[in-house]
């Protein structure tokens, strides 16, 4: 799954080189837009939907990983 | 490509387009050649409040409009209403305002060329309403339009705009028998075939009343069919229920011949490519035949079954003959075709060429490129393949901005006793200091063969040598289909400069005006 998860991180924000580290934070691409397709596409990859209290939360690579695993 | 929105429409677009604020139009970029207007109706219960902002939006439309420069394309879409929760039948004022709306951008399309109209009620309507909106997504980010309905939306939209600005087939060939009426002449008489009257008659009156429409708007009607040519002409003259006769039909090869061959004749008759023409047969031998040996020409599947017809004219308008505006020439075409065909009779007559012309009274008209004739001008570029010395395809902003930075457009238009052709012909000449160069030079087929290219040619020329500008350069340069114009700058008396191995540099010093034929005349505007 991490892998899965990180390489539609590194598609949707075309940084090949982006690691497990990245968040919001310190991604400068990461802005409402991009956040909106990365929902989209892990949505579409795990076959599940989020709540909007959930997407607000999902700004890091660790957050969406642990939010995903509480769909399973 | 630069997009007015009122909502989240990125998801509607590629990644290198920018946007406006919502529902703001401070900002009117003057370097995007390409400009978007796409609004929805906004998700507001009070319907008072919604109706007024959907009529404000007329008067930010008109901003923008005003502020475009001559260089730059509008392409407004149609509004439509997401999500249209009806509370009382009767009150259809949200409809209405956004009807008004609509019919305003579509008045502003007809008389504005910079403004092109894009109908997306075409692209959604493949939704039911109600999933258009993802409501998760709106109400996280206003995004108006769910990710599973937004994705073919790019694609889409790119080939709309394509088809606006492009190729749009000219003449479509029809088959007779079974195909504009049920039945066969030849075996159930010419009041025996099925047209009009009950099913399956009444479907073939149908299919021949919407060809006929396609007429009105500048598509050719061409005739190919297995008969005898005199029990065909008997069933135009005397069958009152056949409406596409004679009038309509441009051109016609009624014989035994194979089809191929009858439908390379006729667009030799007509002047046009054979990639501008869609063939309609119901016998699916005679139209692998016409796959094979004419791959250019469109050949659609036929319907099994007669009441097929409807849905065949549906898609036949879709994918070769929609078109946003029409053009003056659109609508005077297939008056100027069948004019074109009575030329050619004359021509028989005649064993002189220079006494034919003399007879036809060709006047040519040279005209200064203006608004009125700028889009006949850019179509053209885009269209003409035989005649065309550099084969440049421009766009109307193209036009615009070479006149701005001072270069010359012609736009000729050539008339004789039978008929007026209307701009058939231009030119874009380039000058620097004492030198001028021949940038495009192109003719629609439906005046060669007359040596008007020639006349128009010297006539360009005499006025830069009046003007003192004696040095002339000019370019071929080789596609698939102007082989016939290779030699055309030798043939008057230009010499090879420079040559590669699919293009030539010529040039030309002008030494005393050149001598027009007297058989026409030329007249400026």
């Amino acid at each position: 799954m991490d892998k899965k998860i990180l390489e539609i991180m590194q598609r949707v924000f075309q940084l090949p080189d982006l690691t497990v580290e990245c968040s919001q934070a310190n991604c400068e691409k990461w802005d409402s837009l991009h956040h909106l397709n990365l929902i989209v596409e892990l949505e579409d990859e795990f076959d599940t939907e989020f709540e909007p209290e959930e997407i607000a939360e999902m700004k890091s690579f660790e957050a969406i990983k642990s939010t995903i695993q509480s769909h399973m | 490509m630069f997009v007015f929105r009122n909502y989240t429409i990125e998801n509607l677009f590629s990644n290198d387009t920018r946007f406006s604020g919502y529902d703001d139009v401070s900002y009117i970029p003057t370097d995007e050649r390409e400009l978007v207007w796409l609004y929805f109706a906004p998700v507001n219960f009070d319907v008072e409040s919604k109706i007024a902002q959907i009529d404000s939006w007329r008067h930010s439309l008109s901003l923008v409009v005003n502020a475009l420069n001559t260089e730059q394309t509008l392409y407004i879409c149609t509004l439509i209403d997401t999500f249209a929760v009806t509370l009382v039948d009767t009150n259809r004022g949200v409809e209405t305002a956004i009807a008004n709306f609509n019919t305003y951008v579509s008045d502003l399309a007809a008389v504005n060329s910079q403004i092109k109209l894009i109908d997306i009620a075409d692209y959604f309507c493949q939704y039911p309403r109600l999933e258009l909106t993802n409501w998760r997504f709106y109400f996280i980010s206003q995004m108006i339009i769910s990710p599973a309905v937004a994705i073919g939306f790019s694609d889409w939209f790119m080939l709309r705009k394509s088809q606006i600005n492009g190729s749009r087939k000219k003449c479509i060939v029809l088959d007779l028998d079974n195909t504009l009426w049920g039945g066969v002449v030849g075996e159930d008489g010419i009041d025996g075939i099925k047209i009009g009257g009950d099913y399956p008659g009444n479907v073939y009156l149908y299919f021949q009343q919407a060809l006929i429409s396609l007429t009105q708007t500048g598509v050719i009607i061409a005739v190919c069919s297995k008969n005898n040519e005199a029990d065909i002409l008997e069933v135009w003259d005397k069958n009152p229920f056949v409406r596409l006769n004679k009038q309509y039909i441009s051109a016609y090869r009624i014989n035994w011949n194979n089809k191929a061959d009858n439908i390379r004749e006729i667009a030799a008759e007509l002047n046009i490519g054979l990639d501008s023409m869609v063939f309609i047969d119901d016998n699916p031998t005679e139209r692998e035949l016409v796959r094979q040996q004419l791959p250019m020409v469109a050949v659609p599947e036929f319907p099994k079954k007669p009441y097929g017809l409807m849905e065949l004219y549906a898609l036949i308008v879709a994918k070769f003959f929609r078109t946003t505006t029409l053009t003056v020439e659109d609508l005077g075409k297939t008056e100027q075709y069948r004019a074109n065909a009575q030329r050619k009779a004359v021509s028989k007559q005649f064993t002189d060429l220079s006494e034919y012309i003399r007879n036809l009274e060709i006047k040519i008209n040279i005209t200064p490129a203006n608004s009125f004739n700028i889009p006949r001008i850019a179509q053209m570029t885009q269209k003409t393949n035989q005649f065309n010395l550099t084969t440049r395809r421009y766009s109307e902003a193209d036009i615009n901005s070479f006149i701005n930075s001072g270069h010359q457009v012609i736009c000729v238009s050539v008339s004789d006793r039978f008929g007026d052709n209307g701009i058939t012909a231009a030119a874009i000449i380039k000058q620097s200091g004492d030198t001028a160069h021949i940038d495009s030079f192109l003719l629609s087929c439906r005046i060669l063969g007359k040596n008007i290219e020639t006349a128009i040619l010297n006539t360009i020329l005499n006025d830069y040598f009046d003007k003192g500008i004696t040095k002339i350069t000019a370019e071929y340069i080789q596609t698939a289909k102007n082989a016939q114009v290779a030699d055309f700058y030798d043939r008057h008396g230009f010499t090879v400069k420079n040559e590669t191995d699919n293009s030539k540099l010529y040039c030309v010093e002008l030494k005393e005006t050149r001598i027009i034929d007297s058989g026409y005349t030329i007249i400026r505007n």
